[in-house]
């Protein structure tokens, strides 16, 4: 009797969907999702031609209840960091076992990690490498590391992938995108770790240990990337003592007192 | 995380961003302090640096998504067209996957201070391939 709520059922989330509603221990789902079905999605969905134009959460919502009809499924039809849709996104966080966040962007990834670590409960990530050259799974439960110190350890000292890369210093311009596109293989073949990693951390949160806290999986020997191909790399992340993100720094506990200190120091940082 | 929105992106605000410019601004000449102000859902750091014999003045934005997005900086004194300059005078100072480590923005790890300091050594490199041509630090990849 486990109620999973996930963020994203697109072309990596919702093989992880697939696979973890099909789990009889898992009897409610709450989807987070806000997309439509676009045709350049059908190569890697498991959603048909037909389904173009349709909404993604509802198609998962379709394909969920087809194979489980006994399952609750709850659809959250909005943009995780909508700030209008905080207090549901709050509400239903609260109330779950465990999370699976399938974003596919970080402020999204920050933002998920905040959630879960707010209301104290265990989730998981799966990343797939662009180009689908390889893929990271990685798990997270209160107390540990958060996304914010696993982002900066991985990005200290791995070296994973080296595709042309967002440009952040462009206000107001295009982000661009890495549009090397990951097969289907590839990204189901992460999703099941995915999976698989979640149903473990699911079985008991308190005592999960498989090893590692993100593991990498290379799927093709690429030149100066990776030497090997279907090689594990796995990484203990240890919670980082100057982590910005997680580690608690004294701040007003209510939040009219915070919005009041904040008001005071912008003012003293004001303009004269 | 919305900076100024939400009760995580205040926090950060209150326990991490403001204090550091505080210590930043400690003791500092009034005209080098950093100045900040609200502009709809960003903050506004405004500032002067001074890496060798002129004086730029600045401004470093830290947007909605700040942390996970990194600062955004431009000169507000006029510059010549130079290398590392993107549009609006905007300095390239972040790349995702850089070679250098001080280039790729980490949220974990670095703050608002951080973004000024990189203002500060990408001028003094201006300075210098203002009077030689020649950009001092190699290109990160």
């Amino acid at each position: 009797m486990a109620h999973l709520i996930q963020v994203g059922a697109g072309s990596g989330g919702m093989p992880v969907l697939d696979m973890l509603c099909r789990d009889p221990r898992i009897t409610r789902v709450t989807l987070i999702e806000p997309d439509v079905y676009k045709p350049h999605n059908v190569e890697r969905h498991l959603f048909p031609l037909s389904a173009v134009g349709e909404s993604k959460a509802v198609l998962a919502r379709n394909w969920m209840l087809e194979r489980r009809s006994d399952l609750v499924v709850e659809l959250l039809p909005w943009d995780l960091c909508d700030p209008a849709q905080q207090n549901a996104i709050n509400k239903a966080v609260a109330s779950c076992d465990i999370g699976v966040c399938a974003a596919d962007n970080e402020p999204a990834k920050f933002h998920w990690d905040a959630l879960m670590r707010r209301h104290g409960k265990p989730w998981t990530l799966g990343e797939v490498l662009s180009g689908g050259i390889g893929g990271f799974v990685h798990w997270f439960v209160p107390g540990g590391p958060c996304y914010g110190c696993v982002a900066s350890y991985l990005k200290r000292s791995v070296t994973v992938d080296k595709p042309p890369a967002p440009d952040y210093s462009q206000p107001g311009g295009p982000v661009q995108e890495t549009t090397i596109p990951a097969s289907k293989a590839s990204i189901q073949t992460i999703a099941s770790l995915h999976a698989l990693l979640t149903l473990g951390l699911m079985d008991n949160p308190a005592e999960y240990s498989p090893g590692f806290t993100s593991m990498l999986l290379t799927l093709q020997c690429v030149a100066e990337v990776f030497e090997e191909a279907f090689r594990p790399y796995r990484f203990r992340v240890p919670r980082a003592a100057d982590c910005l993100i997680c580690q608690a720094r004294p701040t007003p506990s209510s939040v009219e007192e915070l919005d009041v200190a904040l008001d005071q120091a912008l003012a003293r940082l004001g303009d004269a | 995380m919305s900076l100024l929105d939400s009760e995580a992106g205040k926090r950060r605000l209150l326990s991490v961003e403001i204090p550091v410019i505080e210590r930043y601004n400690d003791g500092r000449d009034p005209a080098f302090q950093i100045r900040m102000s609200r502009l709809g859902g960003t903050l506004v750091l405004r500032y002067c640096l001074k890496p060798g014999h002129n004086i730029y003045q600045l401004e470093t934005r830290l947007v909605s998504s700040y942390p996970t997005v990194p600062p955004e900086t431009r000169v507000l004194t006029a510059l010549k067209h130079c290398p590392h300059l993107l549009e609006g005078q905007t300095l390239c100072l972040w790349r995702q996957g850089s070679t250098r480590a001080s280039s790729r923005w980490d949220p974990a790890r670095f703050t608002c201070i951080f973004a000024v300091q990189a203002a500060w050594r990408w001028l003094a490199c201006y300075e210098i391939w203002h009077e030689t041509g020649e950009w001092p630090l190699p290109e990160a990849k």
